[in-house]
């Protein structure tokens, strides 16, 4: 990306903003002198204050930010690192042989009962790059970025079941009610695009997180911060088309109207807030041009939609991939893609080790290879950073549920792997390891909290100081206790 | 004593102002106004009560300590701020040295240094903190010839603006009163009938008889529900993972419209949901209401640990009570000794064990139910069964003229007859034990405790700590917030900010009040027995209080001098003009078109929302059953409330999930507003209403119309500008659909509104345009 295209753009939109508001405003005085101390609001860059007139506004970061943006791809239901990223030859060497007992004293799982065997991986591993990243066969497209990648092998988080190891991971608290990431990054940055939303939610695997909306709601944050879900039928963003039977120059002709009868209660009441109303109508105008078009994959050449495999009008990750790069490329801060359809249970065909995992992988490792090329090769990843992983781990043993026949691995909180690349993240870099069956984390172990602290710090706010009043707590992302760490190892 | 009050409230203004108070003139520092917020959240992190992490055995939250000598040094010797090391390292220049340390990222400012090193200087005296002290009936402050007052919440007002060289505003316009106050106690705005009414009545009783009319209404309780239902986070879900509907739930929903109409004292209403199974010989309506506490969320996630999710709804309970009648956070005693306020880590399991002894255990059914039969159900039950016990009796005969199937038919009828049955609390037959856990972790267990209550307040009365005594107790005249937090949390929904801004919070990290003296005033008047004068915890009357006020009756024109001297509008010099709540936009914009389905009470509906919204993980309830006729338009409060699928109109509008008690909306202002009141079906099905009304209730002009259905939307005469923007937009409109018949019947009718045989489509489409423009008026969407 052009390095600077953050900063121009948000420099346009002030602009256009401040003209507009400028010759709305210039007819009456009182207006002026609210807009005037909405500008001077504008200044302030604390990420801790709010901005009722426009809680969006981009603030720059009370550090140096390598970041700008973050796509984080959720791979809900939990990807089985050891079939992927973490080769244990120990672990297939001692393949469906019991579970040494020592492992499972004091150790609860969700379905597993009684002794299970250990799992070796029924997938080739080799390594990949010139930085010789393990990863399997079933990733032939991930292997051609293992150079531009750093897998985390030894990831660690303590809830074990979906809803709540999701919520953890994407907003800090194992039970509802916690403000998002996304949430908390627009809360401590804003957004460059006023005319999209600055944290966006895209959806694919046909069905939400088990963590449901809440992964990317405001929670106590003002509602303003909480994602948008975009949706890939009807309207991208709810309610932005107009009433069957109005056109865009009659929604147009309302709006004068309205703005007509606004503007003379703006005169007769003084109420700032009724200015910001108006400008937020003519933002709505706007993206009513804008969401369409930023929507639109059919915009993308030919070559750029064949590389993520993406088709217009499916509700696919490959396409998500690619809406993820161009929200970002316009100014959106934070996407959050979801993928549902990794929990690898082996509870029959479509969920086991040999069938279900290969299938989940040729529907999505192309698109996420793709998304890295894409924005390396627009220089966008220096300050994009790419996140993915699931919620936990899977266990190094079969879970074969009720006798099941089909290969699958139970939720395994211990150890699993994710991997970041861009946004000043050290690249084709392998951090941390497992213990010989992949069973716990033997070095470098790296927390929820240590992630979430990491990624605030990569986009220059403070993990510590970001926080947000509420109960009486001051609430942060990474919790109540400083636990969580940055993990400097992998910073470039 | 007049004196003394509006020298307190000056420091208040200047305190509200940004200015640095105290510290730069002779005055005296206050320690609860400006030493405490300081010292609590700055330094009570590492040197306040709580014991574990507590640094260097200092503790700056009581005076004995933070004068004593530690290792020779003394953080703190009265008068003699040189010598007080606190001064030394708050100013040190060292980073090693300085206090706070600088990676907790608490610096203390230059203006806080000043403060701090000039209370020390006055002797270093130590108060409690206000809220935590009983409140003292103030006396009310006397007028000065030319302000005015209707009733005491005027003297107090008038007395804190006129140190900020403010005054009060003149009386709104009375179509602006009349609008204002219907949606203030009944979230729905006044019919063109009630405006011309109440403007043919000029009597100074005119407005006193309107707010009479309203607060009698039967949708007062449903307005006033809203604000409650928040505080007990009730939704129609468990919650979590799979979100599972709760359908059962409502008819708490229902009890509390009901004790709000009836005007059950604030006390009762309280008790009863804390604990009215609890009372002896509590009644059904008394156990229906203990379902306050059965809003807690419950996990149905396979392979999920009950007890964790019984521990957390047990938890959830002990916030929302302190939280809803005290304004104090418990959260954080859960897992250690609260840092500011009096609450310690064994105390808040004192509190838990209160709450740990009901039959609930997070179970799919959330069971324990109450069957909560109707008299038909009752009535067809008790048929039925004497049918089943003669045919029973019947069968048993030698030779019975019934065969088995009939029999069964009657028994499958009996079973069909099924009441709702709803969640509520009840006690377990034995004492649960109870533990202290250690960082909150249901897992770690460690020294057992016993039912107790905080003791840093009042004593509790004799007999076994249960609910009933909690409750027994937060109503005690002795208790210093319950009645401060209630009138304000009133006040908060009358004026649009609370006396204490933080309505959640008023532990020493909560706001000062505005005005001290006004907050205690109410608070001593709402909790007093009628029978001392006082209001006898009588909601209805409290909220008379407020909205007969002159203060209430300012209009909300913003002065250059208010705009400058008091933008958030903290004095009160006007009427604080502001957007309406979700629930009020929608209901105004239903109740204007005509749609508005005006039944009270029921299960709750599923009026439409976009496709897909639904979609959850494992097998929740995927299917929204959109309702038709009259259940599509009813009041928004009775929408299906999703915990973890909100209603995307009503998020939009800053309403709550409800995972959590909540006390205040944060209002915002966004683009995505104008999506919903612009296009949602919803909004736009009330525009295609609006506009039939409009061309069927007055025949006459374009003019006439447009006055009409301006009147009926602002409740106000049309101004020309306004009547010339629209006509000129009914014009374009006419000539637009004129030409486009096909577009002007689509925009013009929808499923539930098809165009009437008789209509002109173009004529119809054209008003729909403008109705939805007046649907969307600032003035539509805010109270002024």
């Amino acid at each position: 990306m052009n390095p600077d295209l953050f900063s121009t753009r948000s420099a346009q939109l002030q602009s256009t903003t401040r003209r507009q508001f400028l010759h709305r405003a210039g007819r009456f005085s009182l207006g002026a002198v609210a807009l005037q101390s909405l500008m001077q609001q504008s200044r302030a860059a604390d990420p801790t204050t709010v901005d009722p007139a426009n809680p969006l506004r981009a603030k720059s970061p009370p550090h140096p930010a390598k970041a700008k943006a973050v796509i984080y791809l959720s791979m809900s239901g939990a990807p089985p690192s050891l079939d992927l990223f973490d080769y244990k030859p120990e672990l297939n060497r001692l393949n469906m042989q019991p579970c040494p007992e020592s492992f499972l004293k004091g150790e609860k799982f969700a379905f597993i009962k009684g002794t299970p065997n250990l799992l070796g991986s029924p997938h080739k591993f080799e390594k990949r790059g010139q930085s010789g990243a393990w990863m399997s066969d079933l990733l032939p497209h991930t292997q051609k970025i293992a150079d531009d990648i750093c897998v985390i092998r030894s990831m660690n988080t303590d809830q074990f079941n979906h809803a709540p190891a999701e919520l953890l991971a994407y907003t800090g608290n194992m039970r509802s009610g916690g403000a998002s990431m996304g949430s908390w990054v627009t809360y401590g940055l804003g957004t460059e695009n006023q005319d999209l939303p600055g944290f966006v939610a895209l959806l694919s695997g046909g069905s939400d997180p088990t963590g449901g909306k809440a992964c990317w709601g405001n929670g106590f944050l003002p509602g303003a911060y909480q994602g948008v879900q975009c949706r890939s039928v009807g309207d991208p963003i709810l309610f932005t088309s107009n009433p069957d039977g109005m056109d865009r120059e009659t929604r147009r002709r309302t709006l004068d109207a309205l703005h007509a009868l606004n503007e003379e209660e703006a005169r007769l009441f003084g109420d700032p807030e009724t200015v910001t109303r108006i400008a937020q109508y003519e933002l709505a105008y706007r993206m009513q041009a804008s969401v369409p078009e930023a929507f639109d994959i059919r915009k993308e050449p030919e070559h750029v939609r064949a590389m993520y495999g993406a088709v217009p009008g499916q509700a696919s990750f490959a396409n998500n991939c690619l809406l993820a790069r161009r929200l970002v490329e316009k100014g959106v801060r934070f996407v959050q893609v979801f993928d549902w359809g990794w929990d690898m249970h082996g509870t029959g065909e479509d969920n086991d080790l040999l069938n279900g995992l290969p299938n989940k992988c040729k529907g999505t490792e192309q698109a996420w290879s793709a998304l890295v090329q894409d924005l390396k090769q627009r220089g966008m990843l220096d300050d994009v950073l790419v996140v993915w992983g699931g919620e936990f781990g899977r266990t190094p043993m079969n879970e074969a549920r009720g006798g099941s026949p089909y290969l699958g691995r139970d939720h395994h909180p211990h150890c699993f792997s994710m991997w970041l690349a861009g946004g000043g993240i050290k690249p084709g870099v392998q951090y941390g390891t497992t213990d010989e069956i992949g069973y716990r984390v033997a070095e470098n172990k790296v927390t929820i909290r240590d992630l979430q602290a990491t990624l605030l710090h990569q986009l220059g706010l403070d993990p510590y100081l970001l926080s947000y009043k509420f109960q009486g707590l001051n609430n942060r992302l990474i919790g109540p206790s400083n636990e969580g760490r940055i993990i400097r190892d992998i910073l470039a | 004593m007049t004196h003394r009050c509006s020298s307190l409230l000056s420091l208040v203004l200047v305190a509200t102002a940004n200015a640095q108070p105290g510290a730069l003139t002779n005055s005296k520092v206050s320690f609860s106004r400006e030493v405490a917020p300081i010292i609590s959240s700055k330094c009570y992190h590492c040197h306040g009560q709580d014991e574990d992490s507590r640094k260097a055995e200092l503790r700056l939250d009581l005076r004995e300590e933070a004068i004593k000598e530690h290792d020779g040094v003394r953080a703190i010797v009265p008068g003699k701020p040189e010598q007080s090391a606190l001064v030394e390292r708050i100013l040190s220049k060292d980073k090693d040295d300085v206090m706070p340390p600088p990676k907790e990222g608490h610096a203390i400012t230059p203006a806080e240094a000043a403060i701090l090193r000039k209370w020390i200087a006055q002797g270093a005296e130590y108060e409690g903190h206000w809220a935590f002290r009983a409140p003292v009936r103030p006396e009310i402050p006397v007028l000065q010839p030319q302000e005015k007052a209707r009733n005491p919440i005027d003297h107090f007002i008038a007395a804190g603006l006129r140190p900020a060289g403010l005054a009060q505003a003149p009386e709104a316009d009375r179509h602006t009163l009349l609008r204002r106050v219907s949606l203030d106690l009944l979230g729905l705005p006044p019919s063109p009938a009630e405006i011309a009414a109440f403007e043919a009545d000029p009597s100074p009783e005119g407005f006193e008889r309107a707010v009479d009319r309203l607060l009698a209404s039967p949708h007062f309780g449903e307005k006033w529900a809203r604000p409650w239902l928040d505080l007990a986070r009730y939704a129609d879900s468990t919650g979590y993972g799979s979100d599972k509907l709760r359908l059962n739930i409502w008819p708490y929903r229902d009890w509390v419209i009901n004790a709000l109409n009836a005007n059950r004292p604030y006390d009762e209403f309280s008790t009863d949901q804390i604990a009215g199974d609890l009372i002896p010989n509590a009644t059904r309506e008394q156990r229906v209401a203990t379902a306050f506490h059965r809003n807690t969320m419950t996990q149905n996630e396979g392979g999920t640990d009950d007890e964790e999710y019984r521990v957390a709804a047990v938890k959830d309970r002990v916030a929302t009570t302190v939280q809803g009648w005290m304004g104090l956070t418990a959260g954080c005693a859960q897992c250690h000794s609260h840092k500011f306020d009096p609450i310690s880590h064994k105390e808040y399991y004192q509190l838990f064990a209160i709450f740990n002894q009901t039959e609930d255990a997070d179970r799919p059914d959330d069971s324990p139910l109450l069957p909560l039969p109707t008299p038909e159900q009752t009535r067809k039950s008790a048929e039925l069964q004497a049918e089943i016990t003669a045919m029973e009796a019947e069968s048993r005969k030698p030779s019975p003229e019934i065969d088995a199937k009939q029999l069964e038919g009657k028994r499958a009828e009996l079973a069909a007859n099924k009441p709702v049955e709803i969640p509520v609390m009840k006690e377990t037959p034995g004492m649960r034990k109870s533990f202290i856990f250690n960082k909150g972790n249901y897992l770690t267990p460690a020294e057992e405790v016993q039912p107790g209550l905080p003791g840093a307040f009042h004593p509790g009365g004799d007999g076994p700590v249960d609910r009933l005594a909690l409750a027994r107790w937060i109503f005690s005249q002795k208790n210093p917030l319950t009645s401060r937090v209630a009138v304000n949390r009133f006040w908060s929904q009358i004026f649009g900010m609370g006396l204490v801004e933080t309505e959640e919070d008023f532990g020493t990290q909560g706001t000062w009040p505005s005005h001290p003296e006004l907050l205690d005033w109410l608070a001593i008047q709402f909790q007093s027995p009628k029978a001392e004068g006082g209001l006898g915890w009588d909601i209805k009357a409290l909220l008379k209080l407020m909205v007969t006020s002159h203060t209430y009756r300012q209009n909300s024109l913003l002065t250059p001098q208010g705009q400058q001297k008091d933008p958030r509008n903290v004095l009160l010099s006007r009427y604080t003009r502001r957007r309406l709540e979700a629930e009020a936009i929608r209901d105004q914009a239903l109740t204007v078109s005509g749609l508005l389905g005006k039944r009270i009470g029921g299960p709750s509906v599923y009026p439409p929302q976009p496709d897909g919204l639904w979609t959850i993980a494992f097998r929740g309830v995927e299917e929204y059953p959109t309702s038709t006729g009259e259940d599509r338009w009813r009041r928004s409060l009775y929408t299906i409330w999703r915990r973890i699928a909100p209603n995307p109109t009503m998020a939009t509008f800053d309403a709550p999930t409800r995972e959590n008690c909540t006390l205040r909306r944060v209002p915002t202002n966004t683009p995505l507003q104008a999506f919903v009141t612009l296009n949602d079906p919803v909004y736009f099905e009330a525009a295609q209403g609006l506009a039939r009304r409009i061309l069927r209730e007055p025949p006459g002009s374009t003019e006439d119309r447009l006055r009409y259905g301006l009147t009926l939307v602002l409740q106000r005469p049309p101004t020309a500008t306004q009547l010339d923007a629209l006509r000129k937009l009914v014009e374009s409109e006419l000539a637009h659909y004129g030409g486009n018949i096909e577009a002007a019947k689509r925009l013009s009718s929808s499923a539930p509104l098809p165009l009437p045989p008789d209509a002109n489509a173009a004529e119809l489409a054209a008003w729909t345009a403008v109705a939805n423009v007046l649907l969307n008026l600032d003035g539509f969407l805010t109270k002024s």
